[in-house]
């Protein structure tokens, strides 16, 4: 039996498990904090004026907070929810090949470089 | 009691497709699917074709889809079925004749994956093993090769070249025995796309498991391996 060529998917895997765990973790904190305490006044009424968060996202230990919120909350989930689009186009049996893979990863990594731009006009405008 | 059986029949010298027939059986509480073929068998019709041997979920001869869900007919029981019950042969295979697959993909796929024990080690004395290593992969080998994971599996279905559920489960078998030494020979086969990475983890495949296998546990802990033998494909040339 000829030996078949490697899969280049450990690497969309890992950004799919990866993206996966960030929706699992921070997206249900990020909707409690925001969506749920924040409305119900749990927290204190100055928690997200805009300087204050952007004192937090982009001042504060060289704008790291910024950084892991760009990074879990966009870029690992779009490559989560762009493998599974991929993946969810096989299974429906259209037959992207090459092209698909491109469309799907292509436009996760457009967007992860923009989100990562706009971290990085905050932190230079800070 | 009695119970109407739909078997899905086919004979490929007269029939250009498969064609429904029903049969009335006698049963009761203890009637499998595999004694009401027996049954149609024996006393209606002596043309059906289909595969049994042992009656008791270990040979992993008499797959078939009852109601569209592949199970072993020896393990299922009419009593569970309240209207007529349908019966037709594995799912995503080829049929010879009535209830009887043509399992020869599946077996090519077992075949590639070495599904056996690898060491070089030619010194008489048995190769020992502590309860701990055993534990390590005796989940996964209680495998009876009955095929229910390939006719479960949407992926297989998609794509026969998937090495699929059953061969991926033995590879991880083996590869995890610590009597093994054929983890580079198999790990070739697992880190192609029709691998491993031909799974999307659906998990129908350890629904339908007669032994109660996890072969859907079993692929994406190959997942991980081969994912680790990705990243060290990329510092060893």
């Amino acid at each position: 039996m000829t030996q078949p060529t490697r899969s280049d998917e450990p690497i969309w895997w890992a950004l799919f498990s990866a993206g996966g765990v960030c929706f699992a973790v921070l997206i249900p904190g990020l909707i409690l904090t925001l969506a749920i305490a924040y409305p119900l006044g749990l927290l204190p009424e100055n928690a997200l004026d805009y300087a204050q968060i952007r004192q937090w996202l982009f001042s504060d230990y060289w704008g790291l907070a910024g950084l892991v919120l760009v990074g879990a909350g966009l870029c690992l989930p779009l490559f989560h929810a762009m493998h599974r689009v991929h993946h969810g186009m096989h299974d429906l049996m259209l037959r992207a090949g090459g092209w698909g893979k491109v469309l799907c990863y292509g436009s996760a990594s457009l967007l992860s470089v923009l989100a990562l731009y706009f971290w990085y006009l905050g932190l230079s405008a800070s | 009691m009695q119970k109407t059986l739909v078997i899905q029949r086919y004979n490929p010298e007269q029939d250009h497709k498969p064609h429904p027939q029903h049969f009335t059986v006698p049963c009761d509480d203890s009637t499998s699917v595999l004694d009401a073929l027996l049954y149609i068998q024996q006393q209606l019709d002596p043309t059906l074709a289909f595969r049994w041997s042992c009656r008791m979920a270990i040979c992993g001869s008499c797959g078939v889809m009852v109601n569209g869900i592949p199970k072993l007919g020896c393990k299922t029981f009419l009593r569970d079925y309240k209207d007529d019950i349908t019966v037709e042969a594995l799912a995503h295979f080829a049929t010879e004749k009535d209830l009887i697959s043509d399992m020869s993909v599946f077996l090519t796929h077992l075949q590639a994956v070495k599904p056996y024990l690898i060491n070089h080690d030619t010194r008489p004395q048995p190769h020992q093993q502590t309860p701990k290593q055993l534990a390590k992969y005796a989940k996964f080998s209680n495998c009876i090769n009955c095929g229910l994971c390939y006719s479960a599996c949407p992926q297989f279905g998609l794509n026969p070249a998937f090495l699929g559920p059953a061969a991926l489960t033995l590879a991880q078998r083996y590869n995890l025995d610590s009597r093994d030494q054929g983890k580079a020979q198999r790990m070739p086969q697992l880190n192609g796309k029709n691998g491993v990475w031909g799974c999307t983890f659906v998990g129908f495949c350890s629904d339908v498991c007669p032994k109660q296998l996890d072969p859907a546990a079993a692929v994406n802990q190959g997942k991980v391996a081969s994912a680790a033998d990705f990243v060290i494909g990329i510092f060893k040339p």
